[in-house]
Order: structure tokens, then sequence, then C-alpha cells
């Protein structure tokens, strides 16, 4: 066993070095790919982290009629605070509504006191877990027709937003099993160019009775040295990029609280190794099949 | 000394051999049979039949020329007993082994117990003379302290010792052969493969690699050599197996390259 392991492993050694340009043109390729394949993780950390932001200042709002019974508005209340959907509500009273009225736009002040008594419906402010769970919860305040004058139309907003977020999450996933695909296939290309470089030696190997074992894990472990250095290389990139790029994060985000420093942190670094060396084990194994005892 | 034909002859002609020439009783001493094949035919994929139902019985240390002109099927049935090609019909049987039906794991085990070369040599350039031998051993696990005392035993036997950390380049053709024996030895295999092996050399050299191969044969090895060497078959007076169109023509011990009728 022991024997075997250290055989494998200074076969891939010698046969990733004697292979030179070869093996750098595949490791070159893994990184390429693998920081496309980070720099689509950010993206989609950072629609995630938007959709999140987004998610906790969507509201829902009715406004109640003035003719509505408390008995019922606590009902609604208490219905609201045990949906599963719903983070929180806030009864905004008359009163109160004015006060914010008068307080944000006090140049719509003198024109609320020329009316007689308060215009304002008072409301109940609801924050949802998650912006798509919207519409069951507007629709539930819409049959409420005693005490429930209107719901804030944010359906079509809050609908399209998601729509737009959806689309660019599966658009990431799509490139991202593109930029894998294409990677191993070069992967297995490059590693069949050196098995083939290597027939003579697979021959012998199977003449004097080397196992499968010996003849196939010199080569998957060639393929992983691949993604190994491909991941290496990558993780060395991202970490003298990421204060810069925490920055420009920081900048374009402003609005967001994002946490940019810990997207290009362990998680990414540890994606990019799993990826990379899986990749050249897979690509390896795939194309050292033919090779093999038939 | 004059025989009669063999039963079954076609011909009606004396045969007029230098020693007696006898038919095969497909038996060692002890009986005991390296490889034999039955009613073996080989169509490969392209419809070409390179074998056809051929019958042939090796015992324990024998000898074996196998002549016929290049296509006759030499290749294929070599082939065939390191299980590099299956018997589209018929068996072939190794050490007692139906090679059809041998796991897929057990056939590295089985080609172990089989040593061969090449006219080609198939030597790896890149690796040295003790390097090309213990390369055999590495590559199907043996432990390393045991290697180098294994290799310095077969490089004494093929008489390389003074060149085991030479390249191949550096040796000659003779000396190139010598250790592909040698590394066809190291497994102390109980049948020996060589195919066409002085079809490179010069004829003073392929003499020296049939002294060799003759020697191995005295340790006990049984030995199969496909070769189009005339002289070297019928200044020997082995048991010959002659292949024509897939079939075999004739297997006769103590005779010579050609048919002497």
């Amino acid at each position: 066993m022991f024997a075997f392991i250290a055989f494998s492993l200074r076969s891939a050694w010698q046969g990733f070095w004697r292979n030179g340009l070869q093996s750098l043109a595949a490791t070159a390729t893994m990184v390429l790919m693998l920081v496309l394949l980070s720099g689509l993780i950010l993206v989609l950390a950072g629609l995630d982290a938007t959709i999140n932001y987004v998610g906790r200042e969507v509201q829902v709002v009715a406004y109640l009629k003035d003719s509505a019974p408390q008995s019922d508005l606590d009902r609604i209340r208490l219905a609201l605070q045990d949906m599963p959907q719903v983070t929180g509500v806030d009864f905004i009273s008359k009163d109160q509504a004015l006060a914010t009225f008068q307080l944000t736009q006090p140049s719509g002040a003198g024109l609320i006191d020329s009316l007689p008594g308060n215009p304002l419906p008072a409301s109940f402010e609801i924050n949802l877990r998650d912006p798509s769970d919207y519409l069951a919860v507007a629709d539930y305040l819409r049959a409420q027709i005693t005490s429930v004058e209107k719901v804030q139309d944010l359906k079509a907003t809050v609908g399209q937003m998601i729509t737009v977020v959806d689309v660019l999450r599966t658009g990431a996933v799509v490139i991202l099993i593109v930029v894998c695909l294409t990677v191993l296939f070069i992967i297995m290309n490059t590693i069949r160019l050196a098995v083939m470089a290597r027939a003579e030696e697979i021959e012998i190997m199977r003449l004097v009775g080397a196992s499968d074992a010996f003849i196939r894990w010199p080569f998957v472990f060639e393929g992983a040295l691949v993604g190994l250095f491909g991941a290496l290389i990558t993780i060395g990139l991202l970490w003298l990029v990421q204060a810069p790029l925490t920055g420009f994060m920081a900048d374009f985000f402003s609005v967001l609280p994002v946490e940019a420093g810990i997207l290009v942190g362990r998680d990414v670094a540890l994606i990019v190794l799993a990826t990379g060396v899986g990749l050249g084990v897979l690509g390896s194994f795939l194309s050292v099949r033919s090779y093999l005892i038939r | 000394m004059v025989t009669p034909a063999a039963p079954g002859s076609t011909s009606g002609t004396l045969r007029v051999p230098n020693p007696p020439v006898r038919r095969p009783t497909g038996k060692s001493a002890d009986g005991r049979v390296v490889f034999a094949l039955q009613g073996v035919t080989k169509t490969y994929a392209n419809g070409k039949i390179a074998l056809r139902d051929v019958d042939l019985v090796v015992p324990e240390r024998d000898f074996v020329f196998l002549v016929g002109p290049s296509g006759a099927g030499k290749s294929t049935l070599i082939k065939l007993l390191i299980r590099d090609e299956l018997a589209t019909k018929g068996r072939v049987l190794l050490d007692g082994r139906d090679l059809a039906r041998l796991r897929r794991r057990d056939v590295p085990r089985i080609r172990r117990k089989i040593g061969t070369v090449f006219q080609d040599f198939k030597l790896l350039s890149h690796k040295s003379v003790r390097d090309n031998v213990a390369f055999a051993l590495e590559v199907t696990g043996t432990p390393g302290r045991q290697i180098r005392p294994a290799v310095d035993r077969v490089l004494r036997v093929v008489g390389l010792r003074d060149q085991a950390d030479q390249f191949p380049s550096q040796l000659s053709g003779g000396e190139q052969q010598r250790t592909a024996i040698a590394r066809a030895l190291v497994h102390d295999p109980r049948l020996f493969i060589a195919d066409e092996p002085t079809g490179n050399l010069d004829p003073l050299i392929s003499w020296e690699i049939i002294q060799l191969l003759l020697r191995i044969n005295e340790m006990g090895v049984t030995v199969l050599m496909a070769t189009h060497n005339a002289e070297v078959v019928t200044a020997l007076r082995k048991r010959v197996v002659a292949l024509e169109d897939g079939r075999i023509a004739r297997d006769e011990i103590g005779a010579a390259y050609h048919r002497e009728d």
C-alpha cells in the first residue's frame, strides 16, 4: 500500500514536470476558470445580500378604514403576527401618520392644516421574512373588507425585482456550469495528451502485470496536482486583490450592509480548492479509463 | 535415419530429418502443462480470422519455436496468451486457468507469470538499465527494499551488472534486449514469451540472445519464441510449431525451420 502511494505520487510529480509546458497550460486554464468561478460566487453573494436587504425593507402597508372597529383591528393584528411569513406588525394610528407626514414633508403641512380634521388613515405596517411572500399577506389583508381600505400595491415592483434577481442567479449558475464543463474537457484533453505521451510506459506496465490502480492513480494525482496548483495560484490572486476589491464593493454597495471581506474569505478559498482538485481528478479519471484492461 | 511420415500427413513422401522428429505428447516428465489452446479461433472486429481451430499443449520446461510467415497468426497467439485479446471460440488455459473466465483484477496477476520480450525491446529511454528492470517490480507493488536485490539477481543472469547505470541509448542492441529479458525475468515467470527477439540484431548477437534463452529454459522456465530466424531454429532442433493461415501446419519435436519433406 505504501509502495503504491509512493509510486503514484512520484510518477505524478515526474509526469507533471516532464510535460512542463502542457502542465503549465492546463494550470493556467485552471487559474482562469477558478478566477471566473470566484468572481461569479462574489456576484451571487452580492445578489443574495441585495435581495436580503431589500427583503428586510419590503413592507406591506394596509390602510385602514376610519370606521374599523377596534375588535376587528385586534383580530387582524393577532392573525398577522401568527403568520409564519411575517416578522413584525406595527400599528400606525391616524395621529402618528399625521405627525410623520408633518415631519417628513413640512411643505405640505399648511395643506393639512387647511383641511377639517385628519385626512390620513391609520395603517398596519407589516415586515416580511421574504419579499416573495408578499402576495399571501396582501391577499389576506384584502379579504378583511370591514376594516382594510386599501393594500399598498407593491406587487409589481417587488415581483419584478425578484424576477430580475432570479434571472441573474440562474444565469450565473448556467455560466458556472458551462465554465466548469469547459475546464473539465480541457483538463481531460491535457491528461489524455499526457497519457498518450506515456502510452509506451502504460503498455509496459500492462505487460509486466501492473494492476489498473497503478496505471490510473499516477495520472489522477497528476490531474489533482494541476488542480491544486491552479487553486493555490487563484487563492493567491484573490488575496492580492482582496483589499481593493473590498473597497470597491463597499463603494458600490454603499447603500447595502454588505461585508465584502467575508466573501473573499475562507469559504471561497475552500470552494476554489475543492473545485480545482475535483475537476483535475475527474478529468484524469475519465481520460485514463480507455487505457485500462479491457 | 528414415522415419515414416507422421500419421495424418497427406503427403506420401518420407521425411529425412537430422535427429529423429517426434510428435509432441503434450506432457512434461511430471505431466504439468503451462499453457494449452483448445479449439481456439480468433476473429477480429474487422472480420479477419487470425486463428482457426488451433489446438496446442505446451508442457512445463518445453522450448517451443513458433514459426510461420507474417500474418500467419503468431502475434495473435501471443496476444491470447498474455490476455491482450480473448479467443472468439475455444479455450486458452494458462497455468490451468481459463483466461476468458479470469476476473478483471486477476489479469495483472496472471501476467506476472509470463515474461515477455519483443523485437523492439520496449525499454523506457529516460530510465537506466537498473530502473527499467526495477520498474516491473515497482508497478506491481513490490516493497522498495526487495527491489534492489531482485534486480541485481536478474542483471547477473543476463550479464549486465556493469551496465546497470547506463541508459538504453548508451547500449548496443544486444544489451538492450538483455535488459528487456532481465525485466521479463524479474517476476520469476513460468512462461517466457519472446516475440522475434532477434529481429533487430545481427547474427552473432542473435546467438548470444538465443544462448540466454536456452539458459533460462534450463533454469526451468518454459520458453515460447516466435521467430523468422531459420538458421537458429534448424540448428537447435527444438519443438517447432508452424502456423500457416491461422492453422497449425506442423508441430514436431526436434524439427527444422522448414518442413523437411
